[in-house]
């Protein structure tokens, strides 16, 4: 196969795609190779539209085909409800939900010290100007319960309380279906902060 | 394959593929060691919650002679910076963090360094205040890398300082105000008797120690300088920190 240079373009291409080694590029590559013209076309196609029609929102920074973005111009959601989240990915995952009808922020990941991340290479400025324009109510952190997300969420309340607005953020416990026993030991300490009355 | 049962404390995790963690982890006994945590980023992972930067872990792991990462086996979080009620704290942790991992040299055993990286966890813990928390530390791991100059007697005159000095890492160390020129950072008397008064202690002490803005500012200033000057770089974090600090 290492004389046949095209497909040996594609596996290598294709070695660059995250959890894709050598084998299994080189088995997509024969997959690739064996579809009819259209498919493949299809395959190109929608790679390219995705570089050249996907864009961040002026609004909320999440990925769009359009400017602003669904969320953002939807009528049908509370524009006084808003939802700050690290990354784009983490908008689906609440929306899974179906419950939460506000708008989004998106900070384009969260304070680390440690990688050199800092206020400056998030959309903080931003998320200041859009709580400072008013019409926000309410902003609920949802970045990661981790130590960078933790850290990020404790800066941002302490620049959006002055603004006027009720700052929230997303409990964290126990996962629905798993079994307390299992459960460590700062996951029960979050659980039993966060409970409420039932 | 042997397999390795130690405390440590995790100082920094890197994405592996999908769903797993390369971890650089402290040990008690065996010094900084490097593992892959397979599976460490799914949700219902067994190291969830084990693998935060600065947290204290019971932890087993298999190492094989001729490999560089040792394979972790399980983590335990015996304390973690996630407890922290008081927030503010959390920015430090990698900070913390990255002058341990800087500090400590690959499987170099130093459990004075261990220790004392599980004893300002407790401290966090314990709500301490951080500022002079990461005095304390910072003045800590480097009188343990045995670059924290003498701060009693002037380099220059030999004598006793009494109101203070100052400390000019690339030249010499501390002289005391009569001798000193304007070059270095100035260490007022309070200053010198929070670092005298907390060298003492241990961190969970420091609540009962004053320290001023200005003496903290002073300390932080000079710190970062012996730390610039020891690891020929400026940490990450502390750029992090100024940011933080300069917009909250």
């Amino acid at each position: 196969m290492s004389e046949i240079e095209p497909l040996v373009r594609l596996t290598e291409e294709l070695t660059k795609l995250p959890s894709i080694g050598n084998k299994s590029a080189q088995r997509l590559a024969f997959y690739i190779l064996k579809q009819p013209r259209e498919s493949v076309e299809q395959l190109c196609d929608a790679i390219r539209n995705v570089k050249d029609r996907i864009s961040y929102c002026s609004v909320c920074s999440n990925i769009t085909d359009r400017d602003p973005c669904f969320y953002c111009t939807d009528d049908s959601r509370d524009p006084r409800l808003m939802c700050v989240v690290e990354d784009p990915h983490n908008v689906e995952g609440i929306e899974k939900t179906k419950d939460f009808r506000g708008v989004y922020h998106v900070l384009m990941g969260a304070l680390s010290p440690l990688k050199g991340v800092g206020p400056d290479d998030l959309n903080v400025r931003s998320l200041l100007e859009r709580v400072g324009a008013g019409e926000i109510a309410e902003v609920i952190l949802a970045t990661n319960p981790n130590v960078e997300g933790e850290a990020t969420a404790i800066y941002l309340a302490k620049l959006l309380k002055p603004l006027g607005v009720r700052v929230s953020r997303i409990a964290m416990g126990v996962p629905v279906g798993s079994d307390l026993e299992y459960a460590d030991e700062v996951t029960m300490l979050k659980a039993i902060e966060g409970r409420h009355e039932v | 394959m042997p397999l390795y049962t130690t405390d440590a404390l995790i100082l920094r995790t890197y994405q592996l593929g999908e769903a797993d963690r390369i971890v650089v982890f402290l040990t008690r006994d065996k010094g900084k060691k490097r593992g892959v945590a397979n599976g460490a980023r799914r949700l219902r992972s067994r190291f969830v919650g084990g693998l935060e930067p600065l947290t204290v872990v019971r932890l087993a792991y298999y190492e094989r002679e001729s490999r560089d990462l040792v394979r972790l086996n399980y983590a335990d979080p015996v304390q973690s910076p996630m407890r922290m009620r008081n927030g503010v704290s959390l920015g430090y942790v990698e900070y913390f963090a990255e002058l341990l991992d800087e500090c400590s040299p690959d499987a170099d055993p130093n459990a004075t360094l261990f220790r004392l990286g599980a004893a300002v966890v407790d401290a966090l813990a314990a709500e301490v205040p951080v500022e002079r928390l990461a005095r304390y530390f910072e003045y800590w791991v480097l009188r343990l890398q045995g670059v924290y100059p003498p701060l009693l007697l002037c380099q220059r005159c030999g004598q006793k300082s009494k109101g203070g000095g100052r400390l000019d890492p690339g030249n010499g160390g501390f002289s005391c105000l009569a001798c000193a020129d304007k070059r270095g950072v100035l260490l007022s008397a309070e200053a010198l008797r929070f670092l005298r008064d907390a060298a003492g202690v241990p961190p969970e002490g420091l609540s009962r120690i004053g320290l001023s803005i200005g003496a903290g500012l002073q300390l932080e200033s000079a710190h970062q300088q012996l730390i610039t000057s020891h690891l020929e770089k400026e940490l990450k974090a502390s750029k992090i920190l100024r940011a933080m600090s300069r917009e909250s």
